[in-house]
C-alpha cells in the first residue's frame, strides 16, 4: 500500500470513529492531522531520511482509540434524571375485565383438561381425534358408538389422561404466573 | 539500571498527567504555535516527549475550554496549519497554575531539605 493510501485508510477510520462529533468539528480534527501527517513526511523527505509512516500512526495511536479521546467530553455529562426513562410506558394499567377474562380462560382450560382426563379414565377410547378412512376429515370429541370398520382411525387411549393432567398441571401454572404480575397492575 | 530507567519513565509520565496542561500553556504563552511545532518544542526537554495522540486531544481541550483559541493559517507555499494561541482565560488560567506549581516545588524542595536532620 502506498503511504498516501495507507493516510486515507487510516483517516478514514478515524472519521468513522469520530462519528458522534458534529461534522465541522470531524473535518478540523482530520485536517489538522492530516496536515501533521504530511508536514512531517515532507520534513523527511527534506532531511533526506525516508519517512515512517507507520512510525506517525504509532504516534497518534490506533484510530478508534484515538477518536475517543475527542470524544470523551461527550460520553461524560450529567446522568439522565431519576426516573428518566428512553421510552415511555404509555398505559400500565390492568383492567378488571382483562383479569376475570384471563382468569376464566386459564382455569378454564385446565380445569376442561382434568375433565377429559377423568372422563377419559371411565370412557377410554371414546374420547378422541378421529379420522376417517379416506382421511378428508377429522372429528374431536365423544364418539360413544365410534364406527371403525370402514377403516376410520382413532387417536384416543388410556394414555391421554395423565398427558392431559400434565398439560393442565402447565396450563395452571402459567396462568397463575400472569395473574400474578396482572393482579400487580391492576387498576 | 534498566529498573531505574523504568521508574522514571513511570514517575515521568505520572507527573506529565498533572502538569502537561501547565507545560503547553506555558509553551504558547511566548507566540502561537502549530502542533507539530508544538510536539516539537516539547520534545526537546526531557521529560516532555509526548506523543502524537495524547497532544492533539489535549488542544482540542483546551480550545473547547476557552483556553485557547485557533486559526488556519498559511505561511508562503506550505500547507495550512492551525495555529493554537492564549486567550485571556488561558492567560490566566497559567497564572493560577504557575503559582500552584511553584508552591509545589517550593513545599518539595523544603520536605527534600528536611530529610536527614
Amino acid at each position: 500500500m502506498s503511504n498516501n493510501d495507507s493516510i486515507k485508510k487510516y483517516l478514514n477510520q478515524l472519521r468513522k470513529y469520530l462519528s458522534r462529533l458534529e461534522k465541522e468539528e470531524a473535518d478540523e480534527v482530520i485536517r489538522e492531522i492530516e496536515a501533521h501527517i504530511f508536514d512531517v513526511i515532507e520534513a523527511r523527505e527534506q532531511a533526506g531520511e525516508a519517512p515512517n509512516i507507520q512510525e506517525i500512526f504509532n504516534g497518534f495511536g490506533e484510530p478508534k482509540e484515538l477518536a475517543s479521546k475527542y470524544i470523551s467530553h461527550i460520553m461524560v455529562g450529567t446522568p439522565p434524571p431519576e426516573g428518566f426513562r428512553p421510552i415511555q410506558i404509555v398505559k400500565r394499567g390492568v383492567s378488571k375485565t382483562l383479569y376475570y377474562s384471563m382468569l376464566v380462560f386459564g382455569y378454564g382450560i385446565s380445569f376442561a383438561l382434568i375433565a377429559f382426563a377423568l372422563v377419559n379414565l371411565f370412557l377410554p377410547y371414546t374420547l378422541g381425534v378421529w379420522s376417517s378412512a379416506s382421511g378428508e376429515s377429522i372429528v374431536i370429541g365423544w364418539l360413544p358408538q365410534a364406527d371403525l370398520s370402514n377403516g376410520a382411525k382413532v387417536f384416543s387411549g388410556l394414555w391421554l389422561s395423565p398427558v392431559a393432567i400434565v398439560l393442565a398441571a402447565i396450563e395452571f401454572f402459567i396462568t397463575h404466573r400472569v395473574l400474578r404480575v396482572l393482579k400487580r397492575h391492576l387498576n | 539500571m534498566d529498573k531505574d530507567k523504568q521508574q522514571e519513565s513511570k514517575w515521568d509520565a505520572q507527573l506529565r498527567k498533572g502538569t502537561l496542561e501547565l507545560a503547553i500553556l506555558a509553551a504558547l504563552k511566548p507566540r502561537p504555535m502549530y502542533g507539530l511545532e508544538l510536539l516539537n518544542n516539547l520534545h526537546s526537554f526531557e521529560t516532555m516527549v509526548i506523543s502524537e495522540g495524547t497532544l492533539y486531544p489535549l488542544l482540542d481541550r483546551l480550545k473547547r475550554d476557552g483556553l485557547t483559541d485557533a486559526s488556519w493559517q498559511q505561511e508562503g507555499d506550505a500547507r495550512p496549519r492551525k495555529f493554537y494561541g492564549l486567550t485571556d482565560k488561558g492567560r490566566q488560567k497559567l497564572k493560577v497554575l504557575e503559582a500552584r506549581w511553584r508552591q509545589s516545588v517550593a513545599d518539595i524542595e523544603t520536605l527534600l531539605a528536611a530529610q536527614g536532620q
